[in-house]
This record gives C-alpha cells, structure tokens and sequence, in this order.
C-alpha cells in the first residue's frame, strides 16, 4: 500500500510502539471535550436510546401479537427469561452459536493473516490482483453471495459435487451438503469465511506495512532468515490487530443469522442449524413472541461481553 | 454550564420521544359517515407478483369511477416479509394500508388479536355461501368474518407422456395406482415421481386423501392429530412412496420441481417423470424456445405427446384433496376510511373483477366465476382440484409452526425411514403448544 | 513489497541483499520462492473470486438455462435480457436516489459525529470517559434483530416514516459505535505535539488542526467512510420495516423484490443476479477509488485502537 513515510510523524518511537499513547491532559480552553461528545451522543440516544429501553422493558413484559394489537402489555418480571431458559432449544443454541463462531473467528482471522503474509511477500502486480479480488468478494451483496455458493454446492448442479467426481470421488455425485447439520455448518464456514476475510487480510496487511523498515533490516543483518522475522517481528507487531479484528469477528460471527437462514431455505433441518440470530428471529418474526425475542436479545449481549471478556478488561486497564 | 445544558437536552428530548411513540394519533377524518361520502386515497397491499398489472390497473380505474375524488394506491409487498410489514404497519392508524391481500395461512394470525375490521355485514353483499368455503373458515374468528377469500390456486400432477406411454402405463385412476405407477417408473437416474422430503405441502394430500386432519380444533383449544389413525395411515403411504419413487434428497422441500420434468440443456433424460406442482409451473416446463421478445424460454408444455397433467386420484377414485394455495382479503381495523375500504371490496368481488381473476388464471373466490378459468384441460383440472382441495388448520399459532419449519423436519423424518408413529407422537406434543399462539 | 527497498539504512560495511550483482544461490532461490508465492497468490484470488465471476456470468444466462446438469463456465446463450429487465422496472430510479440519498447523509454524519466523539475521547481526560468507549463497544454488542418494532413506532410517532432523515437516524445510531472506535485510534496516532509545534510557530489551533493533523488523518477518515457506505448501501431489515411505501424503498429492498417467488412464475435467478451484480457496482467504485487510503488507514485505526 502508499509508502508510510509520507503519512507518519518521523518519530521513530512512535511508529515502533503500537500501544496507545497517553495523550497529556489537555485543558480546554476551547471546546469541552463534552460538546464534542454531544452530538455523537445525541444521535445514539435519538436513534438507540428507546429502542433499546423498549428492549429491555419487553423482556420483562408479556408481548405478543395481541399487545402490537392494543392489548396492554402485562408486567411479569423475569418469566420471559425463565420460560426462555429453560426450553432446551436456547441451551443447544446456544452452545452451537459459541462453538461456530469461534470456528469461524479463528479461521477467518488465520486465513486473513496468511493472505496478508502472502501479499507482503509477491510482487506488485500480484499484490494488486489480490487486492482486488479480495474487495470483490468484499462488495458482492450477500444475498447474491449465499445464492452462488448455495449453487456451488447444490446437490444436483453443484460444480463442487462435479469437480469432486471429477477428481474420482464418486460418492460425491448427487451429495446433499445441507442435509446433516455437520456439513451445513461446514457451508455455512465456508460462506462465512469467505466473507469475512477481505476486511481482516486488508486489515492486517496494512498494519504489517507499518513495521518499521530499520526493524526488519538489522534483523535481516542479524542473520534471521524469512519465518525467524516472521515469528519473531512481524506477528509481534501485528498483534494489536489481529486482537482487534480477532474481537470483531467473535462479535459479529455470534449474531450471524441472514447466510444461515438463506441456507436453511434450501431444505437444512432447522432447529438442527439454528444460531442465536436465527433464535432470535424465529421467536419474533416468525412466531411474533416479541416479549421473548427481547430477552434472548438481552442474553446474547450478555453472553458477548462474556465472551470478550480478556479483551474488555486489558481495555479498561488500558484506559484508566 | 454548557455540560449539563446539553445532557438535559438530550433526555429531555428522549422523554418526548418515549411519550410519543405509545400513542398513535389519528388524523381527523372530516366525513360525516351518514351523509357525504369522504374523499381520500386509500392504499391496497398487494402479496407478490400475483395479481396482474392490467387486474391492478382495472381496480385503481373503476375505484375512481366509483368515488368520485378519492384513488386507489396499490403497493406490492413480498411474500417473505409481509408478515413482518403487517405486524408494524397495520396498527399504526397513520400509516396502515387500508385493504391487504394475506396468504390464507397468514390469516389465523392476524384474524384472531383483532388487527381486521368484522366484514360480517358483509358478507351476503360479497357472495356469502358462493364464497370458497375453506377460505371463509380460515379467515373467521370467534364467528365473525375477518377475511374473505381473494383468490385460490390449485396443485396437480404434471408429467411426462412420452415416458409414461412407453412403460405402458396410462394415467392412474386411484392413489394406489398411482403409487405403483410411479415406483415402477423409478430408475436410477430419474425419479417415478419427484418428491423432496421436506415437502409437506404435497405430502398433506396423502393425510387428506385417506381422511386424516393435522390438527382439530376443540372449542377455542387447538390440538395436533398427526396421531389419529388416518392420519398415520397417510403419512405411512407417503413415507412409503417417498422411499419408492423420488430420488429427491430427503431435504428438499417444494421448490422448483418443474425443472425436473425438462429435458437436460445438454439432451440429458429428465430427472423425473412425475411433478406435484401449483398450476403455474406450467410455463417453467416444456422445451425450451426462444420468445417474442428474444428470451429463451420454455414452452408451457406445448408438445402434448411429451407433456401432460391430471389431478392426484382419491383412494377409492375420484380427486384427492390437494393443499389449496391461495389468498385472502381484509381490511385493517385501524383503517381511516372503512367506507371506501368496504367500497373496494366490493369491487374485487363484483362479476367483472371475479371474472378477470379467473381469467388470468387465478382461482376466482366466488364459486359462481370459475368456468371463466377456461375449458382446456388445465383450467378443468384446476377447478376440479380446487373443489376438492383443503386448508391447513386455521389456529392462530400456525404460521408460527410454519415458520418454525416444524412440518419440513418432520417430514424429513418421516422421509428417512424413521418409525410414523412414534414420529407422529413426538411431533404432536411440539406443535399444539403452538398452535394456540 | 517496496517497504523493505525504500528504507535507506546507513550500514557501514554490511552486505546489503541486492539484486545487482551476479545471481548468487540464494538470490535465485529468492527469486523461485518468490515466483511459487505469485503462483499461489494468483490462484488464491481467483479461488476467492470465484463466487463473484460465478454471479456475473449467472446474470449474463437466460434462466431457463441456469443450473443444467452440467455446469459450463462460460455463459451459455449469453443475454443482456435480465439486466434489460432488472433496470427497466419502474422501481429502480427511485430506489437509486433513495439508497443514495440515505447512504450520503448516514456517511456524512456517522463520520462528523464520530470524528468529534473521537477527538474527545482521544485527546481529552474527562470524568466518563471510560463509560463512554465501554458503551460504545457494549453498543456492537446487541443484535438488531428485536428492535424493528420500537424502531418503526419511534420514527411512526414523529411522522418520519417513509424517509431518509427517520431511516438515516437509525443507520447512522447503528454505525457510529464501530466509527467511534476506528478513528479513535486514528486520533490518538497523531500526537498532539505536532499541532503545539505548529501553534509555536505562529498558527492558531483550528490552523493547526486543519493544517496539520486532518491531513494525517485523512486515511482514517476515508476508511470509516467505507465501511460506514457498505453498511448503509446493503441494509434491509430496518429498511423494510420503516419504509413500507413502494415508492420509498432502497436497492436493497428493490433486490428482494427479485428473490420472491409469486403465483404465476418462480423466482427468475438470471434476473436476481443482474440486480446483485448492479448493486455491488457502486460499492466497488467507491472501493477502488479509496482503496489506496483505505488500507493504510484501516490498520492505523485498528492498532491504536
């Protein structure tokens, strides 16, 4: 990407650390750093504010149809969570959404990182064509994403199936991915995966380009050969990224829900390949069980921070 | 201080929202009901491409014609999301559609918390007992006209003559026949009749055809049946027959069987030689050819010696019944100008409009309509189906199993050899807790 | 990649690896190493796109002759007829200027907002502080899927249904949290020294703020644009949900339009993939033209961050 040097500040103490930098206090003699909150504030409150305070106020509130209807919604505390929790769906769910998004996060998070190595180490023009393949792959509607791959692997027509045959696995013929749940999620992995890694290999590459140039040379006088930099300067370096996109993946992969139901549609047993998204949909679009739509919604914010936890905590520690 | 100025600002303004949105204002309607007749425009909701543009153009025309001053402003809607649109729309008095379209099975949902005006007084005026019946009872609640039927469609058995002729066999007169018939046709590559494992919508005729019901409705208490006997004694026929004759995989459910019965684009044999499909398949099948405006397209099954239909054999001869798909029609309750609301349907149901439907190949909902269908074989084998053809249960929880896809697992279930009954037992206790929404 | 090359390193002495001098052993298997890497790299990207390759040619097949038996990988009887049809339809200037129009104004504020937040959170020491990126990170963490309907009943009551302001408070809501957390990173990789270097020298703070550190903040800028654009351009469920009216509907919502099946034809795939394919151009544009600042600026973000 653009040659760093004419973008950075030439202090080479702060291009080698990546750690967020203790900015000295600064007092205001100009705008209170409370204004300039303000509007960043103002429209989260205006746009989140109440349908997040409906939210929770719903999961404690018995809403159904009848209540979207006029009927005045009942208060009944915690039952919407209890009856929720205690159905057995949530708990398989549950358990399924966690295991396949950390899945998917690694993965993507790996895949990202060897594609990132890979464009650091070709040349130009190769760089460039990965580039752009990546951001196709990137910018494609998801809609038209998941209906392609759906065909790829489609059971009658499926250029996989075909290809597998092709190579001599005459199993493959006719073989319906979306049947079992393992292979569906193995699908599902694959579309997700596919989706997610432009943003982390773009991601990465950048932040391995900010490895400071003099670093890499005297390693290289030093005599380290390419995999002795690569483990020992370069993930270093990047580990604040990879953290970081790491995260992000955990978050968004947990509530995946549209690419699976788009799979779903093609004859995969539902209650078998449900993830929480899909839960959450099913509770209130589909059986318009608004109230516990809302607590699992809740649930699942919960269980996220729980998840991101380490990560939260180094944050506040950082932050302090 | 400017800190706390702009914080209490902001809430302030939060608060005024909070206290907005629980109430929905409704405009002043400057007409007097009894006397002169309001103006205004008033908006139908439209499910999907089914109702033809010259049908949409017809009813915003006469609508004006008929009130003079006010307009008719259609809008289509998808399918897949007009639940979701009717949950938010349809109790909000300032934005609601005055006259939806809703799938017959969507009905029971809507009809039962009271998003729908009584058409009751109605009801007479409209076709009264002409009115398909099976679409009047889905569309009840607590006695009371919610929704009236719109318009129906029918599903029957295309199939391929050539083959059929050629195995000596000729069009089955009673299930049975049937069954032996298309297990008889079944080879390796290409399936007697093709049937996915999930699919439910056709596998229901079977239940029906032996005088099963899925669920009955005992005072305001729905339960599942797929216990009863008769039930069992269709899923059993179906099972058997899935096992016989498709080569389908066991999660496929009603979709695009059409393609199957068309020859390979590289002369392969077709996959099956058996559909079950809703009459529109029809212009998916046939051989491919080029069109008027240059598109490659298939010929509605133009070659009779190739292509043929007939209605599923009843057990002891006669039809099945079929799952009827269709539409019904309701007016919102928070409507603004039910007059004109009221006004509209009775245009859809007048002769003219009914007519059209069916000429277009839509199942008019008044029985007294349908020769307008046509004479050739399709529109008599539709009618004939239609007449014959019954509707999934109309308890309010229904469209939530439906979009549980509880029916899709199980018949899968049942698809891949498991035991009916005990299947039949253990689906019953999932699906009647939600039946009852 | 030109970052080794371009780093002069005043070594006295060393052996600097260089290309100029007669292939040596290891330079030639530099060079094979290097040339395998190309090999995988190409084939790696045309792997990953080949999904996308696979809907162009879709949307160049008539459907009745999509998914035959055998998959060919060159359209079959190639037509311009679905995208003819997919931009004929009355819909589509509308839906153009609408997803347009809510697109430009979510970017336009999520990134003045964010920015602002961003600034205060990143230079500034003030009580909240904390509170305020915890809530932000905590805000990513709650699914969309519930809150449709207090959404719609939000923008109901106050009459801003069926409009790009009512729809763009909701999208630039959703998409500021994530901004905020970007540029704060951004934010805090420019030291505030070089404005005081600046001010030294005679400017005035805003100067040397625009003088100065908006410059070197540009890429992140550009970044968060993009992401914030693909966010707005592809959403739908908020989307259908607060703009009932057909007139008022975005590109996302007009490509669903194509997915429904209805009582007289199946879903027309040839057709739904020409709409995917029109509705992917602009975002591809917008990403080649940034996608230079784009890079750079995505990792400084992150690292920070």
């Amino acid at each position: 990407m653009s040659s760093t040097a004419t973008r950075r500040p030439p202090p080479t103490a702060t291009r080698a650390s990546t750690q967020v930098r203790e900015q000295p206090a600064v007092r205001a003699r100009r705008p209170t750093p409370y204004l300039l909150l303000l509007p960043a504030v103002a429209i989260l409150l205006l746009g989140l504010g109440y349908p997040v305070y409906w939210q929770i106020v719903t999961s404690l509130q018995e809403y159904g149809l009848a209540q979207q209807f006029g009927q005045p919604p009942t208060f009944v505390g915690l039952e919407n969570y209890a009856r929720i929790f205690t159905a057995d769906s949530l708990w398989t769910v549950v358990v399924r959404s966690i295991v396949f998004c950390l899945v998917n996060a690694f993965v993507t998070v790996a895949l990202g990182l060897g594609f990132a190595l890979l464009m650091r180490a070709v040349g130009r023009t190769v760089r460039i064509t990965i580039q752009v393949s990546l951001l196709l792959a990137w910018a494609m509607p998801m809609v038209a994403a998941v209906t392609v791959w759906k065909w790829l692997f489609g059971w009658r027509t499926g250029v996989i199936n075909w290809l597998l045959v092709r190579l001599g696995f005459d199993g493959f013929a006719g073989h319906n991915w979306l049947a079992q749940p393992l292979s569906f999620f193995f699908v599902a992995t694959v579309i997700i995966v596919w989706m997610s890694v432009p943003f982390v290999a773009l991601s990465v590459f950048a932040g391995l380009t900010q490895v400071p140039d003099e670093v890499l040379e005297a390693a290289r006088l030093d005599g380290a050969n390419g995999r002795q930099m690569l483990r020992h300067i370069l993930l270093p370096m990047v580990r604040p990224v990879l953290s970081i996109v790491l995260l992000l993946q955990i978050i968004w992969d947990l509530r995946v829900f549209a690419q699976i139901r788009l799979l779903q549609d093609s004859g995969a047993p539902v209650s078998e390949t449900n993830l929480l998204g899909n839960f959450i949909f099913e509770l209130g679009i589909g059986r318009q069980d608004f109230a516990g739509a809302a607590a699992v919604s809740i649930f699942v914010l919960l269980l996220t921070i729980a998840l991101s936890w380490p990560y939260v905590r180094s944050l506040m520690k950082e932050q302090a | 201080m400017v800190r706390n100025g702009g914080i209490a600002m902001v809430v302030a303004g939060m608060l005024a929202l909070t206290a907005c949105s629980g109430t929905a204002e409704a405009p002043p309607t400057t007409a007097d009901e009894t006397t002169a007749p309001e103006t205004a425009e008033i908006h139908l909701w439209v499910a999907g491409g089914d109702t033809p543009q010259a049908l949409r153009d017809y009813l915003i025309e006469t609508f004006a014609a008929e009130n003079p001053g006010s307009t008719l402003v259609i809008e289509e809607q998808a399918w897949g999301d007009l639940v979701t649109k009717l949950t938010t729309a349809l109790p909000d008095a300032a934005n609601t559609p005055d006259v939806v379209e809703i799938g017959n099975t969507q009905s029971p949902t809507f009809t039962t918390v009271g998003a729908f005006r009584d058409l009751t007084p109605l009801y007479s005026e409209l076709g009264s007992d002409d009115l398909l019946q099976s679409f009047v009872e889905v569309g009840m609640a607590d006695g009371k006209n919610y929704a009236l039927p719109y318009y129906f469609g029918s599903r029957y058995m295309f199939y391929r003559k050539d083959i059929r002729t050629a195995a000596g066999l000729t069009p089955p007169t009673t299930l049975a026949e049937f069954s032996d018939a298309v297990k008889q046709l079944r080879t390796d590559s290409q399936s007697g009749f093709a049937l996915g494992g999930q699919d439910w919508r056709n596998g229901i005729s079977w239940v029906f055809a032996n005088g099963g019901e899925l669920a009955v409705q005992d005072g305001t208490e729905w339960t599942s049946t797929l216990s009863d006997p008769k039930t069992i004694v269709g899923l059993e026929q179906w099972q058997d027959l899935y096992r016989g004759a498709s080569n389908v995989p066991s999660t496929e459910r009603d979709v695009a069987y059409w393609d199957f019965l068309n020859d390979g684009t590289d002369g392969s044999a077709a996959p099956a030689a058996t559909i079950m499909a809703p009459g529109w398949a029809r212009w998916s099948i046939g051989d491919l050819t080029t069109n008027d405006a240059g598109e490659q397209v298939r010929d509605g099954m133009a070659d009779t010696n190739k292509f043929g239909i007939f209605g599923l054999p009843g057990v002891d001869g006669g039809l099945a019944p079929v799952f009827a798909g269709g539409s019904n029609t309701a007016i919102s309750a928070t409507s603004q100008h039910p007059e004109l609301a009221e006004n509209l349907l009775r245009i859809i149901f007048s002769e003219e409009y009914q007519t059209l439907l069916a000429q277009n190949g839509l199942g008019p909902a008044n029985g007294q309509y349908v020769s307008a269908l046509g004479d050739d074989e399709f529109a008599k084998t539709m009618i004939d189906t239609a007449a014959a053809s019954k509707l999934t249960p109309a308890a309010p929880g229904w469209a939530a199993v439906e979009a549980a896809f509880v029916y899709e697992e199980l018949f899968q279930k049942i698809a891949e050899g498991n035991d009916v009954t005990a299947l039949a037992e253990e689906y019953d206790a999932i699906i009647t807790p939600m039946l009852n929404g | 990649m030109t970052a080794v090359t371009s780093a002069p390193v005043p070594v006295a002495g060393a052996a600097r690896p260089t290309r100029r001098r007669a292939p040596t052993a290891a330079g030639v298997r530099r060079r094979a190493v290097r040339f395998a890497l190309g090999v995988v790299g190409i084939s790696a990207a045309a792997v990953w796109a080949f999904p996308v390759y696979w809907m162009v040619m879709s949307a160049f097949t008539p459907a009745a002759r999509l998914r035959s038996a055998t998959p060919s990988s060159l359209p079959t009887s190639p037509t311009m007829h679905s995208f003819t049809a997919v931009i004929g339809g009355s819909s589509s200037p509308a839906a153009l200027r609408m997803s347009l129009a809510v697109t430009l104004v979510t970017v336009l504020a999520v990134l003045a907002f964010a920015f602002l937040a961003a600034l205060a959170v990143s230079r500034y020491r003030f009580s909240g502080r904390r509170s305020f990126i915890l809530a932000v990170l905590f805000i990513q963490m709650l699914p969309a899927e519930g809150l449709f309907i207090a959404q719609y009943k939000m923008l109901s009551s106050v009459g801003l249904l069926n409009s790009v302001i009512g729809v763009s408070v909701l999208y630039t809501a959703t998409i500021v949290p994530f901004t905020v957390w970007m540029l704060r990173g951004f934010v805090a990789g420019v030291p505030v020294e070089l404005e005081e270097a600046a001010m030294v020298d005679g400017l005035s703070r805003s100067k040397a703020f625009l003088r100065i550190t908006l410059p070197l903040l540009a890429p992140g800028l550009v970044a968060s644009g993009v992401y914030a654009f693909l966010q707005a351009w592809n959403e739908f469920t908020v989307a259908l949900v607060t703009l009932p009216a057909e007139s008022a509907q975005t590109l996302s919502l007009w490509l669903r339009s194509f997915l429904a099946a209805s009582a007289n034809r199946g879903v027309d795939w040839s057709q739904v993939m020409a709409a995917s394919a029109l509705l992917a151009v602009p975002v591809i544009v917008f990403f080649l033209i940034v996608q230079n600042r784009m890079a750079s600026g995505l990792v400084s973000g992150a690292v920070k961050g």
